[in-house]
């Protein structure tokens, strides 16, 4: 993958592995490898969809990305900086550009903060609005977000889910960045609210020419909103390309068993299709299978899977997976 | 917020009727030759005097007429002289120390209001700093050393560790003696040319310009502020600690570090108020424990708080004068809670909203 300037972010092998303690001493017995070697390029203006199961990695590679845990290796590459050789004050004042969407509106907003203190903090902290400004532009902010500015003085309590979601999303666009991770932002909302907070970003991304990780399991809701999309399994991405390609032509088998499970809004055609059941269960991370990671679910696993870790290389332009067999999908 | 102080007022009255119920209710395990001595001053009396006193007070009557003596006391229809009757402030007499229990209350509880005064500082800010300490350094060597500190503090009962500082610091070294104040100094505390302002003998000192006498008075509280500060340090330590390291891993912690705050400000402006919710109520505790006086500590001490002279009462079997003591430290506990109620509103919004 070759970089250029309309790369945004570029992550090289990132990893991510959490220790095990164990006994008296509390030594190290294993690690958790919950992002194991991941790499991917986004553009700059694009939506990145990253899609998985539940403990796959997907929302620590989204933190892991911004610094919010120190990655055990691998590289991200941040509008030309190296962000993982970065620290303190110079990592605090790159903050200003990179911001994060958290999935729960409810834990992650301080609930002894008003509104207004909650989305001024990042304007005085890194002083980019005179202290006297910094109430006017919480109330922009708000209109920004289609919230009532008279909420300023509110407590995140007195607000519904969707409405807190809003107040995390006035934060996290106060420092005017370039790139947010968006960690699973509706998946702790109401269905209704969802398409609601969706269009949002969606308007705001126009707006603000930004650029988004989106980070979801609802393979629907990530079709809708995403340029490109990456699918995790077990810490590692097995299939990396624009939105059509991906749902129209998965060329992994992973991707191909999830795309199966969403169900179609037809009863009819819902019963006529084929679907591909795995069987088994997700295994530890701690302890992943050795070779290709997915091939004690896989349905066209081989020897060699076991052997070997499948590169995760272009089959097509632009279209990356990680199987040995990719080509057998291509028509 | 004006409603919920309200609200929180309203309820003293119905939990001090509570609590005078249950004093009364202790008071009739007694006989009522026993509880009349409660208004008895000068002993002795003959049979026919006390049976006098006993219907004077209505010792004799049924229980509810009894409770209202007991709280408004008997006024003398022919000199109009009120006598006895807890709600003006008659506690009874304490045979034991020779004089009412409540003027005994005014005597000893500004030594304990004294000692509470410098003991809240060490007592619960050290504890909670130590254990936010030990929360930001989770599984370092400050936090193992601050864990082990606190088994111990745990574990060491007042008695053991203020004999172990006694005999180190008074009995081998000799800087902190027990007591209250040296003898020299005791004379011309209750001499004319000292006037007692507010009662409090480190307070009164320093206004009557005698820093010689303040520094002699503090000398003599330091062992106690010192095992009473260790003891509960334990106490604090922990549960700031436990505190800190949940708060520490809520995710509002990791979107204030996503802000681009300093590690500083996130733990300070971030984590640190919202971790204090526990430790303000066991503080609230706290300091009502040291109001109503550490029984032990100012025992081992020897220091004439209230703690010790109810202790002392008890060991003579001077049951009036407890009873007056535990009323006594009924009303401080109720008022104090409602104080600590209004301060806990304060710090938590969604306490004073709901």
């Amino acid at each position: 993958m070759t970089s250029n300037n309309d790369t945004l972010l570029k992550v090289d092998d990132l990893t991510m592995h959490f220790p095990i303690y164990r006994g008296v001493f509390q030594r190290q017995v294993g690690a958790v490898r919950a992002v194991d070697g991941v790499s991917f390029e986004v553009k700059r203006g694009e939506t990145l969809g990253l899609v998985g199961e539940s403990g796959c990695g997907k929302s620590t590679t989204g933190r892991t990305i911004l610094q919010l845990y120190k990655p055990t290796a691998g590289s991200v590459t941040f509008d030309g900086q190296d962000l993982v050789k970065m620290k303190g004050e110079e990592l605090r004042i790159m903050r200003r550009k990179m911001q994060m969407i958290f999935q729960d509106p409810y834990a992650s907003l301080n609930p002894r903060m008003t509104v207004e203190e909650l989305v001024g903090e990042p304007l005085i902290v890194h002083n980019v609005v005179p202290p006297k400004e910094v109430s006017e532009h919480v109330k922009h902010l708000l209109e920004t977000v289609n919230l009532n500015p008279a909420f300023a003085s509110r407590y995140p309590h007195e607000f519904s889910g969707g409405q807190r979601q809003r107040i995390g999303i006035a934060r996290a666009l106060a420092l005017q960045p370039s790139f947010i991770v968006c960690d699973e932002p509706i998946s702790a909302l109401d269905v209704s609210i969802q398409a609601q907070v969706v269009n949002l970003l969606e308007e705001l991304q126009d707006q603000f020419n930004l650029t988004y990780l989106f980070i979801a399991h609802d393979l629907s809701m990530v079709r809708h909103i995403s340029d490109r999309v990456a699918v995790m399994y077990l810490g590692v991405i097995v299939e990396l390309t624009g939105r059509d390609e991906l749902y129209n032509k998965p060329l992994h088998p992973y991707t191909q068993a999830l795309l199966s499970a969403v169900p179609i809004p037809d009863p009819v055609a819902d019963a006529q299709r084929q679907r591909t059941i795995l069987e088994g269960d997700v295994p530890s991370p701690a302890n992943p299978p050795s070779g290709c990671r997915f091939r004690t679910r896989c349905p066209i696993a081989e020897a060699r899977c076991a052997e070997a870790r499948p590169e995760f290389r272009e089959v097509e332009p632009g279209h990356f997976v990680a199987c040995f067999f990719a080509e057998r999908f291509l028509k | 917020m004006t409603t919920y102080i309200i609200r929180r007022l309203l309820l003293v009255p119905v939990i001090l009727f509570g609590v005078t119920i249950l004093i009364f209710g202790m008071l009739q395990f007694l006989d009522p030759v026993e509880r009349v001595s409660m208004y008895i001053r000068d002993t002795p009396k003959s049979d026919a005097q006390i049976e006098a006193l006993i219907t004077k007070y209505g010792l004799d009557k049924p229980i509810y007429v009894q409770y209202w003596k007991w709280l408004v006391g008997d006024v003398d229809p022919i000199t109009n002289v009120r006598s006895g009757g807890i709600l003006f402030g008659d506690f009874g007499y304490s045979r034991t120390n020779s004089q009412p229990v409540a003027d005994l209350i005014k005597n000893r509880f500004p030594n304990t209001l004294d000692l509470t005064l410098w003991a809240i500082g060490p007592v619960i800010f050290v504890g909670i700093w130590l254990g936010i300490q030990a929360a930001v350094r989770h599984n370092k060597p400050f936090d193992q050393m601050a864990r082990i500190f606190s088994i111990i503090g745990t574990s060491l009962p007042t008695f053991v560790f203020g004999l172990l500082v006694l005999m180190l610091f008074y009995a081998n070294l000799g800087w902190f003696p027990p007591g209250r104040v040296s003898d020299e100094f005791s004379k011309i505390i209750s001499s004319a040319e000292f006037t007692n302002y507010t009662k409090l003998l480190s307070i009164d000192s320093l206004l009557n310009g005698r820093f010689d006498i303040f520094l002699d008075v503090m000398k003599h509280m330091v062992l106690p502020i010192l095992t009473l500060s260790y003891i509960s340090w334990a106490t604090f330590l922990r549960v700031t600690r436990s505190s800190m390291l949940e708060t520490l891993r809520m995710e509002y912690v990791t979107t204030a570090r996503a802000k681009g705050l300093s590690e500083r400000d996130v733990i300070h402006k971030h984590a640190r108020p919202n971790a204090m919710l526990p430790v303000t109520t066991l503080a609230g505790f706290s300091i009502v424990g040291l109001l109503g006086g550490v029984v032990i500590t100012e025992t081992v001490f020897n220091y004439p708080g209230i703690g010790a002279t109810a202790a002392r009462s008890a060991a003579q079997l001077d049951v009036i004068t407890v009873l007056g003591f535990t009323l006594f430290t009924g009303l401080i506990l109720v008022v104090s809670n409602v104080i600590v109620d209004v301060l806990y509103a304060f710090i938590d919004p969604r306490v004073r909203l709901s």
